[in-house]
């Protein structure tokens, strides 16, 4: 029997998440559906044999890469699998925790579809066609991030203008690309073109000035959902900017492109940093954070030359399992709290020791940390930048001091007496099903920060479906 | 043959000033229909008309989703406006099609020379107007209306340098899905927020 790898990891989640849109109102079977089906199709990606040919029992299955539609064609080839295994996988994470108060219901559904259209989006020929895949991931997201019981709010709205003003961009700029490869390089036409596509991908991954919208949707969204948009929307859109670098050799070869990435990088991570070192408000702390992820990927991308675009993927799980962490934990006190304002939380590890060590060390792993995800890959980023530039490097370092000076303050507050006259005892008040995932999530970012090239060695292997950028 | 084209530009402009000026919902809904029909017109001078076609018919069903969703809304959405404000935004309007006036001959010339000035000056028009409209207002609504507006812009360009019927079919999807967003700003239920309730069953 012939299939396509696209069916398997592009229509089936798309199916599944019709069918949870369905019974929505039935949250724990929407949990089994969506977290089972992320969790098979992550593990299939994981375990699909070179030679795409499986036999299962009786049955021959052989696999063809591409599936044809309206004369263009989706292909999920070998090479991106452990990519893909990794998205679904996260999302696996996401929907399996989603049974919480306040998390809306079309999360668990939305998320599996976007990560369906995402990996469509890493797979469509021409390449630029991503970038509509990507627009209607987008605008599946609106559901998931404003609950219809709500207003929309500014940001949303600006969230949704922003992203919809990236598509004409990237694929104005993918067209005038393909005319500029023959021109020589002193073209003016070529500058435009590079120009266009920068702003494109500028807007999308909310690099300054078009990064507002990343804290006011943390801060009216709930955070688990919230977590799960800022790490597979920027880590897509990175992915699949790699696809115009490998494609393109005047871009591929242009010094001045790997400065301005380097620059611009350094500019997120200082404005990410600095932003959320003096945030009160724990939720829009998570967003800004994300911007500085967002510069130390473009950091990466800019130390190209240094390794830089295998530090860019050994990124991506760290970030993931921190963002997850992040937003479980944010959640769950939100849940208990009412509020995220950091004046909420004062006193909250004393009633909630777990939740506390989870939310600390999460930010933490994701500032990066020794002995927690976040540190192997970060610490080679800063030291690549100190030895090609000195400014970069120590901005770089100082930007990121920032989520390190927030975490000591909500440690400040986590652990201060609610009330000075009253004892101060402390105790545990978690239940099991909120403590257990904190425990061993805690385990894996400790395993990750001590082992990174062990585990974070698979993903790698994506590298190889760009040619040219090996 | 040159009358349809400029004839369409001027559909455009009038359509993409009244969409700024004016916050009343069915003004807004006729006209965004006949900028589809005047941004069809430009399209069939790059495409078929049977693919130029569906831009139109999904255009129109976009603003017939937005409409009829506004019809089953109880009250007004816009608070009434100052006369200072309308002459604002009329101004506002006037100096964006003197830029794009100013600027498509250049844009033409260095960028899209395979394309006609008027299509070029018909898609930059109500991408310049719907950006102008974006900039005003914080009303969703109209943030939807913008954005359809602003595709429909750079539709009309990019139907100029490349015929996809892949491309074609996705460009639905998001102008569908936009309008879907628009309908779902606009109707908002009084439902609590979601908890873990009885209602929810396994």
């Amino acid at each position: 029997m012939r299939l396509s790898t696209p069916i398997l990891w592009v229509i089936l989640p798309l199916v599944i998440a019709l069918i949870a849109v369905i019974f929505n109102h039935r949250r724990v079977f929407g949990v089994v559906l969506t977290s089972a089906c992320a969790f098979l199709l992550s593990l299939f990606a994981m375990i699909f044999p070179e030679s795409m040919a499986l036999s299962i029992g009786p049955f021959n299955l052989i696999f063809d890469e591409s599936l044809g539609i309206l004369g263009r064609e989706i292909i999920v080839a070998y090479e991106m699998l452990p990519f893909i295994s990794f998205i679904f996988f996260m999302n696996g994470l996401w929907t399996l925790v989603s049974n919480i108060d306040g998390v809306p219901r079309l999360f668990r559904p939305i998320s599996l579809l976007m990560t369906g259209l995402l990996t469509a989006s890493l797979g469509v020929n021409p390449f630029l066609y991503a970038a509509l895949f990507i627009e209607i991931a987008i605008l599946a997201s609106i559901p998931m991030l404003s609950p219809m019981s709500d207003e929309p709010h500014p940001g949303m709205l600006r969230y949704l203008a922003l992203q919809t003003l990236a598509l004409p961009l990237i694929l104005l700029a993918g067209r005038l690309l393909t005319g500029v490869e023959i021109l020589p390089p002193e073209s003016p036409l070529v500058m435009q073109s590079a120009l266009i596509l920068g702003l494109g991908f500028a807007v999308w991954l909310a690099v300054f000035p078009f990064h507002s919208w990343v804290s006011m949707v943390s801060e009216h969204s709930n955070p688990l959902v919230t977590s799960f948009l800022l790490f597979i929307l920027p880590v897509t859109i990175l992915l699949f900017s790699l696809n115009f670098i490998n494609r393109y050799s005047f871009l591929r070869e242009a010094e001045v492109l790997y400065n301005t990435l380097r620059i611009i990088g350094t500019l997120m991570i200082v404005i990410g940093g600095v932003w959320t070192a003096i945030q009160d408000n724990l939720k829009r702390a998570l967003g800004l954070s994300a911007l500085t992820e967002t510069g130390f990927a473009l950091l990466a991308m800019g130390l190209a030359a240094q390794n830089g675009l295998s530090w860019l993927l050994m990124l991506f799980p760290a970030r993931a399992l921190g963002f997850w962490l992040w937003g479980f934990v944010l959640a769950l006190i939100e849940g208990k709290t009412g509020s995220l304002e950091i004046q909420y939380v004062k006193g909250f590890a004393r009633r909630y020791p777990i939740l506390s060590i989870g939310l600390l060390l999460a930010q933490l792993s994701i500032a990066g940390l020794p002995l927690l995800a976040g540190f192997p890959v970060k610490i080679s980023l800063l030291t690549a930048a100190f030895e090609i530039n000195t400014h970069i490097g120590l901005w770089s370092f100082i930007g990121n001091l920032g989520l390190f000076l927030f975490t000591v303050r909500i440690l400040a507050y986590l652990v201060a007496p609610e009330m000075a006259e009253l004892p101060t005892r402390w105790f545990l008040s978690e239940e099991k099903h909120e403590y257990i995932p904190i425990l061993i999530t805690l385990l894996i970012l400790l395993l990750l920060g001590l082992f990174p090239h062990t585990f974070l060695g698979n993903i790698l292997k994506t590298l190889t479906a760009f040619g040219q950028l090996q | 043959m040159t009358v349809l084209p400029t004839l369409a530009f001027i559909v455009i402009v009038t359509t993409a000033m009244v969409i700024l000026v004016f916050r009343d919902w069915r003004i807004i809904a006729g006209a965004l229909a006949l900028q589809y029909l005047a941004a069809f017109t430009l399209v069939t001078f790059s495409w078929p008309i049977g693919m130029a076609v569906i831009k139109l018919i999904v255009g129109w069903m976009a603003t017939a989703a937005l409409s009829l969703t506004f019809l089953r809304q109880p009250e007004p959405e816009f608070p009434s406006e100052t006369t200072a404000s309308l002459i604002f935004r009329a101004l506002a309007g006037l100096v964006v099609i003197l830029v794009i006036f100013i600027l498509a001959p250049d844009l033409r010339a260095n960028i899209f020379s395979r394309l006609d000035l008027v299509i070029v000056q018909g898609g930059l028009m109500l991408i310049g107007m719907a950006l102008m409209q974006l900039g005003t207002n914080s009303n969703p609504y109209l943030t939807v209306i913008s954005l359809l507006s602003f595709l429909s812009g750079f539709e009309i360009i990019h139907a100029g340098l490349e015929l996809s019927t892949l491309l074609t079919g996705l460009l639905v999807i998001v102008n569908l899905g936009l309008a879907l967003v628009g309908v779902y700003f606009i109707t908002r239920t009084k439902d609590e927020p979601e908890t873990i309730s009885a209602r929810d069953d396994a």
